[in-house]
């Protein structure tokens, strides 16, 4: 290894071969070699520097004069280390300088540590001289045109650009003076926008008359980064026009002099002017464009008019604006043209922005916001954005803005403009404690220097961290300045800023949340605390609609000395956040405190809250959205844990549980203690089901099913339970088996759904030990029968010692019977086949469609299915009895639903609901199953699918009604997860609309939306049905 | 409390106004007011008035449900007729629901929507109304059972004297004095027939005004002691009252129908938006012509255009492209000439331009215009040219409405529903209905 590659190494150089090469070209010859290494160590890229000056040196020759200054000592030459500083960080400027040999001279300064800014006046007045204007009229006019002036004014423009890059990347610490840099660049921008107003001016006085355009005001206003005076490198300048029509006041002495301009024309010659500074600005020349100047943040975005007048733009914002409008106006400053315009506009608009706290839909525009922050980014950059993204620049703007919007409604001091510059103000007036101000702010300059050097190099627009090791040792090297010692390495850049991504993340919450609680409850003295109503404006901004209530449910849950509330001190924050993403964030508080005070001190719920943020998160989400498992939560706290595991959220299937009830029946040979070790077994699996279902681990059909599995424990516990109390009194005399019906025999129930049942018994063998089949059961047996079917009735519902609270009880409903409420609550087996066989209408053999055994006998069971299915699956079914069904249908439809409900809102009745798919399925099934095995099935969806494949219907028709049918499903189970109660009708009120519609996977925000497609979906299915049903 | 809703409350302090009358249209375009005392409008602004608001459900109205009314001050109007002293005013409202968010059922919302969702195009629409009427002597028909005509005049003739005359130079100017400019009055075809025709503006406010106008025509009739009727076709053998309405759709400050050098200086999206309204014409004439008695002014002859048409000045065509005046690029537009004066103007003008609006979407072809007098063709011409008829009936145009996927979207599923029940509440009354022809035709003869 030669010595010389050694040395570059050491100097920080990466691409030795080709350093080397360059180092070697003539251009550098006659230089001291020790002594250029030496000066490359200025340069951030040593191989770009070198390589820049090689360039440089052979299109410019004589600059040459400009690598060395005279040092203190005498015939000292020490590097320039503003020209080897720029040269390895900016690439682009490097070729202006070669463009541009004529201002080698920026490179003739002082290097100072902290660098001065340079007047906005004196960097207008440049800029305009550059184009040949008179800096001191209040309308410049330029001399140059087309492509002069742009040529003209872009060089000048770099000129005061490179001088800049040269200050920033020589001052001692660059997150000092990077707001300056910022504003700077602003001011730049704006001289750069006032200079091509000149220009317009220049340019358009061939189309229109002088005294017009001189009767035009036109003022820019800059918006975004460029009215906050904290503008990147290079980055769109964001800007809206607004015109006036001079001469109004003035004037009107001289009636006759005085020149008016209509506003039709005005608002012509403003959109020709506009037009004229974004070509001067931006169209392709042989001096490259600046940057995009970008209008579309004006009122209708694209699609509105590029200028309006002041009166124009107050009408509009009035009366047409949407919420982000007035948050992008918080920037809004008058950049160029007729200050004394722009100066009204500023007036006209503030009071609008600062009201927008008041306005409808604040909340719901903040938590928009909150939701923008991390979407909406490429999946391939997410990790290495620096603007968007988590703990990204966005997110430290938003902070700050979510707390100017709240607060500065009361407080006209913190409505600044910069992001800087609000930390400050916020601090000073005690919005953000002292510490987290000053990290906030470290955070934002550090983000903010690494995007500029990134952007520096290329000029380019670009937020994403370099992935090469070598780009990242040079930016690492750019930001930490040139005072830095510590080698510069990669690993420990990509250290730094991931800490930085980290600390800005939780600021957020602490900037936010953290006082909300400093108020109620007593923290640390270092912390800030809010007045109650600061505390209350920021609770309301979140969603809590009771503030006064939160904050004594925060009081609560923070009061003490308590480990516990030392902890919930810590994890409110976040969690209040998380409680406001729910449809009720008053509601999922107070159920946090029930919840938390039942648990107390348990270790585990503590731990699970601390280290387990998902199920934290889980909790919270549930917390306030479901009134069901709230009240279920409170009764038996233990469940939260489940919330940790999502292993003990799947659901226990049905043997699971039946071995868990034989086991307690075994312990507790008393009837009631079984029943009722049996019934909170089951509202412990419901439970269960529904925190699964919430935490999206279950599909629809996954929770239908278990929760039939639950229903079928408890009613199989129920009957053991029954029969040994029944038979400890006579001698056994009947079997009885539980045959599911409806719903349930789909396993396609809800929550809070009634278990439709079919009671069957059949005589036990006889002493003797004959038995004969076929032979009438005596009535001894039957009156067994009933007795131990009236006590499984019994022990299901009737209330139990010590009572279950919040139970949802299960009724048994054997109402789908032969001759319905008329019949025999319980026959036997041999009844029913007598009665099928002779009496039986199509409607009963449609019941028998979904009959499903239960519980019971194994033995029983499989006869009594090999009695039903020649029922159920006729080999044919008469015209007449098809007319049965349809007209029964019919009638139910106009008699079943209860009065004054809408049939468009009835999820079960109504049209399109649940019925009229099940209905329609089951015709077919009447119809084919006989032929087609497919369709022997209790699934209302299998069946269907069935169907579908047999061409029974077409595939659109089937899908239509899929659709219908699940989701008025899942209407029933919303209305019961959020309100606990059962309800079959779409809600109307908003605030249950919006809640269901979240349940059905819609958006916040979208009740509306939700309520269309819901009315159409069954619209549509209700056609298809009519269509297929009643044909 | 923002600068319009200031003005309102100054503007009835300073002008003493009494009452203030809250209006607001049902789905079949019948007005509703509530009058309010002057000190409860404040209120009103800020939380809005509840009341039933089954009430914009129309006659079929089935279930009571809360609403509120919320006035919108930018249509605040001292009405004329009421005298100078105790004035009144009023304003229209929109019909929210107790959450404040806009009332899936309100008509004058379906119209909003639909102008937002052309907003979001990047077009903001004007309408013009050409508004007939007949002139009569009193609400009741003659001995014979048919109304009587003020006069017996016919197209543009000017009557020396004419009670006509009178009456069109005091409505037109009590329009003038409620605000909305009338470009034309003339006598129309029929006797006892008159046409205003009021200035464009954008859709909105078009039909708000004619609302309002209706309301205006009516006093004035009253007060001269005679009466007006909308009704689509009162006399067998006189024509219709139609309301021809022009569309146009500007981008920005241009309008989007024109474009110098094409065909008729028709655009592309003039085309498209014109194939629009063409091909759901069938879906929406439920609501265009919402009435039994609209079908015979359609199928009644005259002028009324019954076929699917365009064409250029054609004046049997559905819809015409007026003849273009050099020069006038912005006034371009397109006339749709199906709508009668009964029609519920915010939904009439919802389908109309949601479909105008689904041909620009989804870039519809536009059929060859027609040049000649459609009514003339044979049956099978028109076949073969395309031009299909309009439903027949009301009851054939609400089988054509509940196909509709397009109109659902529109009308939002809601007033949709509510429509047709209230549609085919009507047609079954009809149904039940003798009618004079029955008699006169078959009493004699069976």
């Amino acid at each position: 290894m030669s010595s010389l590659t050694r040395i570059l190494i050491s100097n920080g150089f990466s691409d030795l071969e080709k350093s080397e090469r360059f180092l070697g070209f003539r251009e550098l010859s006659g230089l001291d070699q020790t002594w250029l290494l030496q000066a490359m160590k200025l340069a951030n890229d040593p191989d770009l520097a070198v390589q820049s000056l090689v360039r440089l040196l052979s299109a410019v020759p004589e600059a040459r004069e400009k690598l060395a200054v005279l040092g203190s000592a005498p015939g000292e030459q020490l590097p320039n280390e503003a020209l080897f500083r720029l040269l390895g960080a900016s690439e682009a400027l490097a070729e202006f300088l070669i463009r541009h040999p004529e201002h080698l001279d920026v490179l003739d300064v002082t290097i100072a540590a902290e660098p001065l800014a340079t007047p906005a006046r004196a960097l207008r007045d440049s800029l305009l001289e550059s184009v040949g204007a008179d800096p001191s009229s209040d309308t410049p006019v330029a001399a140059l045109k087309g492509t002069e002036a742009r040529i003209a004014l872009r060089t000048r423009y770099r000129r005061h650009l490179a001088q800049l890059a040269i200050r920033d990347l020589c001052a001692a610490s660059p997150e000092d003076v990077m707001p300056l840099v910022g504003a700077e660049l602003a001011d730049l921008a704006a001289a750069a926008l006032e200079a091509a107003l000149s220009v317009a001016r220049a340019e358009i006085a061939e189309q229109f008359p002088p005294e017009e355009v001189a009767a035009i005001k036109l003022a820019v206003i800059g918006m975004g980064k460029c009215g906050a005076r904290e503008l990147n490198y290079i980055s769109d300048v964001d800007v809206i026009y607004v015109i006036d029509t001079a001469g109004q006041e003035a004037d009107t002495e001289v009636v006759g002099e005085r020149f008016e301009v209509d506003e039709a024309k005005a608002v012509t010659i403003g959109n020709a002017l506009a037009s004229a500074i974004s070509q001067t600005i931006y169209s392709p020349e042989r001096e490259p464009g600046l940057w995009e100047v970008d209008a579309n943040l004006r009122p209708e975005g694209k699609d509105g008019p590029l200028v309006r007048t002041l009166d124009s733009f107050l009408r509009y914002y009035h009366r047409w604006a949407h919420d982000w409008e007035f948050q992008a106006l918080l920037k809004a400053r008058c950049i160029a043209g007729d200050a004394e315009l722009g100066e009204r506009f500023e007036r006209g608009v503030a009071p609008l922005i600062w009201a927008c706290s008041e306005r409808d839909g604040f909340v719901a525009s903040v938590q928009a916001m909150r939701r923008r922050v991390t979407s909406n980014i490429r999946q391939e950059e997410a990790g290495r954005q620096l603007k968007l993204g988590k703990g990204g620049l966005r997110d430290v703007e938003f902070s700050v803005q979510l707390l100017q919007l709240v607060h500065a409604k009361n407080d006209e001091s913190i409505r600044v403009k910069s992001t800087t510059g609000a930390i400050a103000a916020l601090m000073k007036a005690g919005f953000i404690g002292r510490s987290d101000a000053g990290a906030l702010d470290a955070d934002y300059r550090y983000l903010r220097v690494l995007e500029h050097r990134i952007q520096l190099v290329h000029m380019r627009r670009t937020h994403v961290m370099p992935t090469a090791p070598e780009q990242l040792r040079a930016l690492a090297s750019a930001v930490a300045g040139p005072l830095s010692i510590k080698r510069p390495s990669a690993e420990a850049l990509l250290k730094d800023w991931g800490k930085v991504k980290r600390e800005v993340t939780a600021l957020h919450e602490r900037i936010f949340y953290r006082p909300i609680l400093a108020t109620a409850a007593h923290l640390s003295a270092a912390d800030l605390a809010l007045t109650t109503d600061t505390a209350r404006a920021r609770l309301a901004a979140l969603g809590y609609r009771d503030t006064v209530g939160a904050q004594r449910h925060i009081e609560a849950l923070t009061a003490g000395v308590s480990r516990r509330a030392a902890l919930q001190r810590q994890l409110l924050p976040v969690l209040l956040g998380w409680l406001a993403d729910g449809v009720d964030p008053d509601a999922g508080l107070l159920a946090f405190r029930r919840v938390s005070e039942a648990l107390g001190t348990s270790h585990w719920y503590l731990g699970m809250l601390r280290d387990h943020q998902a199920a934290a998160e889980r909790l919270c989400h549930v917390l306030s959205s479901s009134r069901l498992v709230t009240d279920l939560l409170v009764v038996s706290p233990e469940a939260t844990a489940w919330f940790g595991s999502d292993k003990e959220l799947v659901p226990l299937t049905f043997d699971a549980q039946w071995a868990e009830i034989q086991s307690k029946m075994s312990r507790h040979p008393q009837s009631g203690d079984a029943i009722r070790l049996i019934r909170l077994i089951r509202q412990r699996e419901i439970l269960r089901i529904a925190i699964a279902d919430c935490s999206g681990l279950l599909t629809q059909d996954q929770v239908s099913a278990a929760l039939s599995d639950a229903d079928r424990a408890a009613i199989l516990g129920a009957l053991l339970v029954a029969e040994a109390e029944v038979y400890a009194d006579e001698p056994p005399l009947a079997r009885v088996l539980v045959v599911a019906m409806g719903r349930q025999g789909g396993r396609e129930i809800g929550y809070g759904s009634d278990a439709d049942v079919l009671f069957v018994h059949r005589q036990i063998e006889s002493s003797e030990g004959v038995f004969e089949d076929g032979a009438p059961a005596s009535d001894a047996a039957t009156q067994q029968a009933r007795a131990i079917v009236a006590k499984l009735t019994a022990m299901l519902t009737q209330p139990v010692r010590p009572a279950i609270v919040a139970e949802r009880v299960l009724s048994v409903d054997a109402d789908l019977r032969p001759e319905g409420k008329n019949g025999p609550l319980v026959r036997s087996l041999d009844a029913y086949r007598e009665y099928y066989a002779r009496w039986s209408s199509a409607w009963e053999a449609q019941a028998l469609l979904r009959a499903r055994p239960l519980a019971g006998s194994d033995d029983l069971a499989a006869d009594f299915v090999t009695m039903a299915n020649p029922v159920r699956y006729p080999t044919f079914i008469s015209e007449s009895d098809l007319r049965e069904i349809k007209r029964l249908k019919a009638r139910m439809e106009s008699e079943r639903l209860p009065r004054g409900a809408d049939p468009a809102r009835h999820v079960k009745l109504g049209r399109g609901g649940l019925s009229d798919v099940e209905w329609l399925v089951q015709l077919w099934q009447l119809q084919h199953a006989h032929d087609h095995v497919g369709l022997q099935t209790q699934s209302t969806m299998q069946a269907l699918h069935v169907a579908r494949d047999l061409g029974l219907v077409e595939e659109d028709d089937a899908e239509l009604l899929e659709a219908a049918w699940r989701l008025a499903g899942k209407v029933r189970n919303a209305n019961v997860i959020w309100t606990g109660k059962s309800s079959d009708l779409l809600p109307s009120a908003r605030g249950d609309l919006e809640a269901v519609a979240r349940w059905c996977g819609y958006e916040p925000g979208n009740a509306a939306a939700f309520e269309e497609d819901y009315l159409g979906l069954t619209r549509r299915a209700r056609a298809v049905f009519e269509r297929l049903f009643y044909g | 409390m923002d600068r319009q809703q200031e003005f309102v409350l100054r503007t009835i302090e300073e002008r003493d106004v009494r009452f203030v009358r809250l209006w607001f249209t049902d789905v079949v375009g019948s007005l509703k007011s509530v009058a309010l005392a002057p000190a409860e409008v404040e209120g009103a602004f800020e939380e809005g008035l509840g009341f039933d608001g089954s009430a914009i459900e129309g006659l079929a109205r089935v279930f009571e449900s809360d609403m509120l009314a919320q006035p919108d001050p930018s249509t605040f109007q001292i009405l004329p007729w009421r005298g100078k002293t105790e004035q009144t005013s009023r304003m229209f409202c929109d019909i929210l629901t107790p959450d404040g968010e806009p009332s899936a059922a309100d008509s004058r919302n379906v119209l909003k929507r639909t102008l937002a969702k052309a907003a979001d195009m990047g077009f903001t629409c004007y309408t013009h109304p050409e508004i007939e009427f007949y002139l009569l002597k009193s609400d009741k028909p003659g001995p014979d059972g048919i109304p009587i005509p003020v006069d017996q005049a016919g197209y543009f003739d000017h009557v020396p004297g004419g009670v006509a005359q009178d009456f069109r130079r005091t409505a037109v100017t009590m329009l003038e004095d409620v605000g909305i400019s009338v470009e034309f009055s003339h006598h129309e075809g029929g006797p006892g027939q008159n046409e205003i025709d009021l200035r464009y503006a954008d859709a909105l406010q078009t039909a708000d005004n004619i609302m309002t106008f209706r309301t205006v025509i009516r006093e004035v009739a009253i007060q001269q002691g005679t009466y007006a009727t909308f009704m689509p076709k009162p006399f067998s053998n006189h024509p219709g009252s139609g309301m021809h309405t022009h569309f146009s759709l500007f981008e920005g400050d241009t309008n989007a129908f024109y474009e110098p050098g094409a065909e008729f200086q028709l655009s592309k999206t003039a085309r498209q938006f014109m194939a629009g309204i063409l091909h759901h014409a069938p879906e929406f004439t439920a609501v265009t012509n919402q009435f039994v008695n609209s079908y015979k002014r359609l199928w009644g002859g005259g002028e009324a255009p019954s076929y699917l048409s365009w064409g250029h000045n054609n004046r049997s065509a559905l819809m015409r492209v007026p003849l273009y005046k050099p020069g006038k690029g912005q006034a371009a537009r397109l006339e749709y000439r199906g709508i009668d004066s009964a029609a519920n103007p915010y939904l009439a003008f919802a389908v109309l331009l949601g479909a105008g609006l689904k041909g620009i979407e989804e870039g519809y072809e536009l059929p060859p215009a027609a040049v000649e007098d459609i009514g003339a063709l044979s049956s099978g011409e028109r076949r073969a040219l395309g031009h299909d008829p309009l439903p027949s009936s009301l009851h054939d145009a609400i089988r054509q409405m509940e196909e509709s996927e397009l109109l659902p979207e529109i009308l939002g599923e809601q007033v949709f529903e509510h429509f047709l029940r209230n549609k085919r509440a009507e047609w079954q009354d009809y149904r039940l209905e003798v009618t004079p022809f029955e008699i006169n035709r078959y009493l004699g003869v069976l």
